[in-house]
């Protein structure tokens, strides 16, 4: 018997019993729909909170001053509390070999006029390295340069909703804006952003860092951002990083360094569990419907039993009988399967539509798994009945009516 | 499908075949020590009551079934012994078998019954089509190749069949009571075809109860109670 004859031979029993065949189906079509709609699920919710925090890369160090301290007992005199300060930064940048970029920052917030129009900031003291630490990009004109800020000189980069609520549509570049009173040329505008971890991108007035020190009356900053070069190597920057600055503050340990990314990955352990469980809850109704395979099949060969001892009778060797069982529950959970996974994806999709801010998204692997995991069911649950055919004894199953 | 048997050789041979069943009901006995030789070409008729061991007879002649004790052989090879899937094979190679219910499938063309031996001899496909539209040929069903078996009359049904059975050219055409659901003139135009293929060389045991259709055969044995018994003890046992 060739590959095509028992094809062709499954194929032709499951057509004969039409409405049997697509009841059977149905049951594994439910569960490959169920496993690759709800991995949809939890793969959209997860692809969403990975785009909330796409902005802060998944490589970044965040170094505050002070310390969180559950220690009791009373300060030990002399001990000084140090701030961060430029300095710190600097050491961390020459030092600090497993970072790609270090970004000293100060905060403030200004008013910020241009002409008549003015409007209440965030206002940022950075240096050139913030752009590329914070994957930021300057859609018009130029960040300010390392001399920018050495020199102090007052130029800035405005983001893209101050600029059009000081400019409009006219041109903001080389005009002059008051920052807190003080006099400043704009040199840049960033590119449109919007919203990462609950600050608006897009407002806030960027000045090179020891300027907005001068305009804040500061000498220290808001906190250190450290994009490390390999995100592998996040632990032990993070390591580094507290061994230079411990080293700087003789030793007090005044500072904190957070790791934004090893929060994310908890928390997409978390959702990749969800997946899993409720993919795998799926998956127990893709097993019912192996069982109704299995009950079929042996209905099947019941019924079939005179058919069995024809062919036996010709020359059917067991084998030919036990493939050709075999081969048509294969079929039905492969057919099932199929139409398992155009109805899960039609209904992902569908979602998607009727519910625009219900994430989903099908990954490739559910739909493989699920596949093979459907053909492995009419396999596994196709062996029992298929053996008990096989096994008929002919001239039995010639008598059977 | 002529056997030429150069040495003698007898096509089928039993020696001292005996099949009990180990049943619920304790030990029953098919046969008892049967002796028969059938020859390349001949036309043996098999009568008996129902329940004399007949179709246990069949059984084994076919392959379905091996003896308990005693020997079989097909062509001088002993058929003791062989796995479920050599019997297989040797039904296959040797023997087309004529059932009294037709045993046709009912959801297949006449032409893709007549095929179905073919299938499992591992025929290629278009070779199968040719082959087994020249069994149906000669069975006078050609124009019947495309109807479904369960549009076709008694008649043509047992044609069909007779037809599966010639189309791998077996050693041996075994009929079990092949006109027991026919009308007479269909049972007699079905013995008049078993009688012509028998003339042009096939080799054929019938099963029957029925004397009219064994006095169709070159040779009638009779069995009673699974054991071969005389024409004239038959007709003793017979009343």
């Amino acid at each position: 018997m060739t590959r095509i004859d028992f094809v062709a031979v499954a194929v032709d029993s499951l057509r004969t019993n039409r409405l049997r065949s697509l009841l059977t189906m149905l049951g594994v079509v439910i569960g490959v729909a169920a496993v690759i709609l709800l991995v949809a699920l939890g793969q959209g919710t997860k692809n969403y909170v990975e785009e909330q925090f796409a902005g802060l890369g998944s490589n970044i160090l965040i170094v505050t001053p002070g310390k969180v301290e559950t220690k009791g007992g009373p300060p030990i005199i002399g001990s000084v509390r140090h701030k961060l300060t430029l300095a710190d930064s600097r050491i961390l940048e020459k030092k600090g070999y497993l970072f790609a970029g270090v970004a000293p920052v100060v905060f403030g917030t200004a008013e910020v006029r241009y002409r008549n129009r003015s409007r209440n900031v965030s206002v940022l003291g950075v240096t050139p390295a913030f752009p590329d630490v914070r994957n930021l990009h300057v859609e018009i004109g130029a960040f300010f340069a390392e001399a920018d800020v050495d020199a102090r000189r007052r130029v800035c980069v405005l983001g893209r909703t101050v600029k059009r609520e000081l400019f409009g549509n006219a041109n903001a570049l080389g005009q002059t804006v008051k920052v807190a009173g003080t006099l400043f040329r704009v040199i840049g505008i960033m590119e449109r952003k919007g919203i990462s971890l609950g600050i608006d991108i897009d407002d806030l007035v960027f000045l090179p860092v020891r300027t907005a020190q001068e305009l804040f009356d500061l000498d220290s900053l808001f906190e250190i951002l450290i994009s490390v070069r390999n995100h592998n190597d996040i632990e032990s920057g993070k390591e580094m990083a507290a061994a230079l600055l411990r080293k700087a503050h003789n030793r007090h340990e005044d500072f904190t360094i957070t790791n934004q990314a090893a929060i994310l990955s908890s928390l997409f352990t978390i959702l990749d569990t969800l997946t899993y469980v409720l993919g795998g809850i799926a998956a127990i109704s893709l097993l019912v419907g192996g069982i109704g395979i299995m009950n079929i099949m042996l209905v099947t060969v019941k019924e079939r039993t005179n058919e069995i001892g024809i062919r036996k009778a010709v020359g059917a060797r067991n084998r030919d009988i036990l493939l050709q069982f075999l081969l048509e529950s294969t079929a039905l959970s492969a057919f099932g399967g199929v139409a398992g996974i155009l109805a899960g994806m039609a209904g992902a999709r569908a979602l998607g539509w009727i519910v625009p801010k219900m994430p989903v998204s099908v990954p490739a692997w559910s739909i493989v798994l699920s596949f093979s995991f459907s053909v492995l069911t009419g396999v596994f649950f196709g062996v029992y009945p298929a053996k008990k055919a096989a096994s008929l004894n002919p001239i039995e199953a010639l008598r059977y009516e | 499908m002529l056997q030429s048997d150069p040495a003698g050789e007898p096509l089928l041979r039993l020696r001292g075949v005996t099949k009990v069943y180990e049943g619920g009901a304790g030990r029953v006995t098919g046969l008892q020590d049967v002796d028969l030789e059938i020859r390349s070409g001949e036309f043996v008729a098999v009568m008996g009551p129902s329940g004399s061991g007949k179709s246990t007879l069949m059984n084994i002649l076919g392959c379905l079934d091996v003896p308990t004790s005693g020997v079989y052989e097909i062509k001088g090879a002993p058929v003791a012994g062989l796995s479920s899937d050599e019997l297989s094979a040797l039904r296959n190679r040797e023997i087309g078998f004529v059932f009294q219910v037709f045993h046709l499938l009912p959801r297949y063309t006449a032409l893709r019954n007549v095929e179905l031996p073919l299938v499992y001899a591992g025929v290629p496909r278009e070779e199968r089509g040719r082959r087994a539209l020249d069994a149906l040929r000669e069975v006078g069903l050609e124009d019947r190749k495309d109807h479904l078996t369960n549009e076709l009359s008694g008649g043509q049904k047992q044609r069909v069949a007779i037809a599966r059975a010639l189309v791998n050219r077996p050693s041996l055409l075994l009929a079990d009571e092949p006109t027991g659901n026919l009308d007479t003139k269909s049972g007699a135009e079905l013995m008049e075809l078993l009688a012509g293929l028998n003339a042009s060389g096939a080799t054929i045991v019938l099963v029957t109860h029925d004397p009219a259709v064994a006095r169709c055969a070159g040779r009638t044995v009779y069995i009673v109670d699974g054991r071969i018994v005389s024409a004239e003890r038959f007709r003793e046992v017979r009343g």
